[in-house]
């Protein structure tokens, strides 16, 4: 009997987690869709008349649309370049290089310890100097740091889940390392890639900091948002939760592709 | 040398930009720091350590330095208490792989929020006029909470955030990663009539130490990057009541007439102190868990 009634606590308690872990989300979504006075009501509404006004006004606002174009093409090179760059340095670590191996891949990581106004602040004065101050290209400039050390750190792991035989008996039928990297090793570790790049391209565009402080004057998506606060007299928080909702989509469209990224992480535990 | 050639291509333009990139940020703000420029200024001159020397009396940065470290400490041990918690209770009372998967996607959807549009979701929530939850705390008989205008709940409320986001990713990771034990400890535990908290707390989860620390070495890396959340949010504010010092710097190097070189010694100062405590922990913990 305890043992049921305990058992069914902790499945409340479950239940409820979900909610908080959801509701946020899902009421952000919903208020999209409210008119202000639906907004500002003493007891919250869950039933209205829905209306589009929020993502009208939000689609004809200019500097959104251009913050979503210069989204798109921020975010687009910096994680492209960072693939072309990143995928080859990651299977030469994880498959070449022996001695400095643990080194290397100490200095990526070590990237990540770098505060962000650390690199913000010389490239602001460097920028200024060369002309690239507020330019997408120094933008992107600087995201290939992240997206390279990311994509490179993992990446490697990715490679090393490759089986070792079919790139030996390649390499018996007289393929040199080229050949065998791109016509074998890449195309078996793509999945596993696929997710590496998803991560990344996740990171870049959530990035604010950088965004802000390099090129506020083309600024990308989630500077346009963080400065919609300031718009007009009242806060416009229909407006707000529109162009959350706008932020959010393309992230949690791989919510799927994350899970099983994370399933096959944890896979070689297993064995 | 064929082979040597395709390890050169491969390995030398990835790495170039990132050393050249890293040394121009390290070496520019070494640079900043011991001048004395100033973005409205287009001249400077050598300074020394009179930056250093500022920072250590200004008690704005003391400060920061403060807040930045308790939200240190309260993020990393927020998150892997929840992730722990969670993650036992799921795999003791949910055996049902689809309700289990169910819960893993609600879990990962909080983590993919853009740091920018988590912070406004719950601005929203908070705000004291038309917010859910000071809805729900006003059904209680409780007035409104200033949950982000008051100086002493702001830096947690804001925490609070920042857990929902990685707390509950943590759980689906340390799920994943109770899965993927051996049965026979806990079977053989189970016969010894352990009870189920017992179970966890002196079989699994020591079993599971290595890549709980990790995590906790991953969330505390990821907490240096809180500018996000806390700019959208409260700005620093009340006051300087959640000013941690990536936001400091921000605003004297940049909003506040740009003081570049005061704000370069503070990011240089910030990389200091990070790097010594990464590797100080990163080498205790490989002494410790071997």
């Amino acid at each position: 009997m305890v043992r049921l009634i305990r058992s069914s606590l902790a499945r409340i308690f479950l239940a409820l987690m979900v909610f908080v872990a959801l509701t946020p989300i899902l009421w952000t979504i919903l208020g999209a869709f409210k008119r202000l006075k639906d907004i500002v009501t003493p007891v919250p509404k869950l039933f209205f008349s829905p209306t589009l006004e929020n993502f009208v006004t939000i689609l004809q606002n200019p500097s959104i649309r251009q913050g979503l174009g210069h989204s798109v093409i921020v975010v687009g090179a910096s994680v492209i370049i960072g693939a072309l760059l990143g995928v080859p340095a990651a299977y030469s670590l994880a498959r070449h290089v022996r001695t400095l191996k643990g080194d290397l891949q100490f200095f990526v990581l070590s990237l990540r310890f770098m505060p962000p106004v650390a690199i913000a602040i010389p490239f602001i004065v460097l920028y200024l100097d060369l002309g690239l101050y507020d330019t997408l290209a120094g933008l992107i400039l600087v995201y290939l740091v992240t997206t390279i050390s990311t994509v490179i750190w993992l990446s490697v792991p990715a490679f090393e889940r490759v089986p070792k035989e079919i790139e030996e008996a390649a390499a018996m039928e007289g393929c040199g390392p080229g050949e065998i990297f791109l016509k074998f090793s890449l195309p078996i570790a793509m999945p596993s890639l696929f997710g590496a790049l998803v991560f990344t391209f996740v990171l870049v565009w959530n990035e604010l900091l950088l965004a802000l402080t390099l090129a506020a004057g083309n600024a990308t998506l989630p500077v346009v948002a963080a400065s919609i606060t300031s718009l007009g007299k009242e806060v416009p928080w229909g407006v707000i939760n529109a162009s959350t909702v706008i932020l959010v989509i393309p992230p949690l469209v791989f919510i799927g592709l994350l899970m099983s990224f994370i399933n096959g992480m944890m896979k070689p535990a297993r064995r | 040398m064929n082979n040597r050639r395709f390890l050169f291509w491969t390995l030398t333009p990835g790495f170039a930009v990132l050393a050249i990139l890293a040394l121009i940020s390290i070496a520019g703000a070494l640079y900043f720091s011991v001048m004395d420029r100033s973005l409205r200024y287009p001249d400077y001159h050598f300074a020394g350590l009179y930056n250093y020397q500022r920072l250590l009396s200004d008690r704005r940065f003391l400060n920061a330095l403060q807040i930045s470290a308790t939200w240190e400490i309260v993020t990393v041990v927020g998150s892997l208490v929840v992730a722990t918690l969670l993650s036992v209770l799921i795999f003791e009372t949910v055996k049902s792989f689809w309700i289990r998967n169910l819960i893993c996607f609600a879990f990962l959807a909080p983590v993919l929020l853009p740091r920018v549009a988590a912070a406004f979701i719950w601005r929203f929530l908070y705000s004291p006029s038309l917010g859910l939850i000071n809805y729900l705390v006003g059904l209680t008989g409780l007035g409104p909470v200033e949950f982000l205008a008051d100086p002493s709940l702001a830096l947690m409320s804001v925490a609070i955030v920042d857990i929902w986001q990685w707390g509950l990713f943590f759980t689906v990771i340390m799920l994943k990663l109770l899965e993927t034990l051996p049965r026979d400890p806990i079977e053989a535990a189970q016969l010894d009539n352990a009870r189920t908290w017992e179970i966890h707390a002196f079989v699994t989860l020591p079993m599971l130490k290595a890549p709980i620390i990790s995590l906790a070495l991953v969330k505390a890396v990821e907490s240096l990057r809180s500018f996000d959340l806390i700019y959208v949010m409260t700005g620093g504010g009340p006051g300087t009541a959640t000013e941690t010092l990536d936001l400091y710097a921000y605003q004297a190097g940049i909003n506040l007439g740009g003081r570049i070189s005061y704000a370069s010694a503070m990011s240089i100062l910030l990389l200091v102190l990070t790097t010594i405590v990464f590797t100080l922990i990163w080498r205790g913990i490989r002494k410790w868990s071997v």
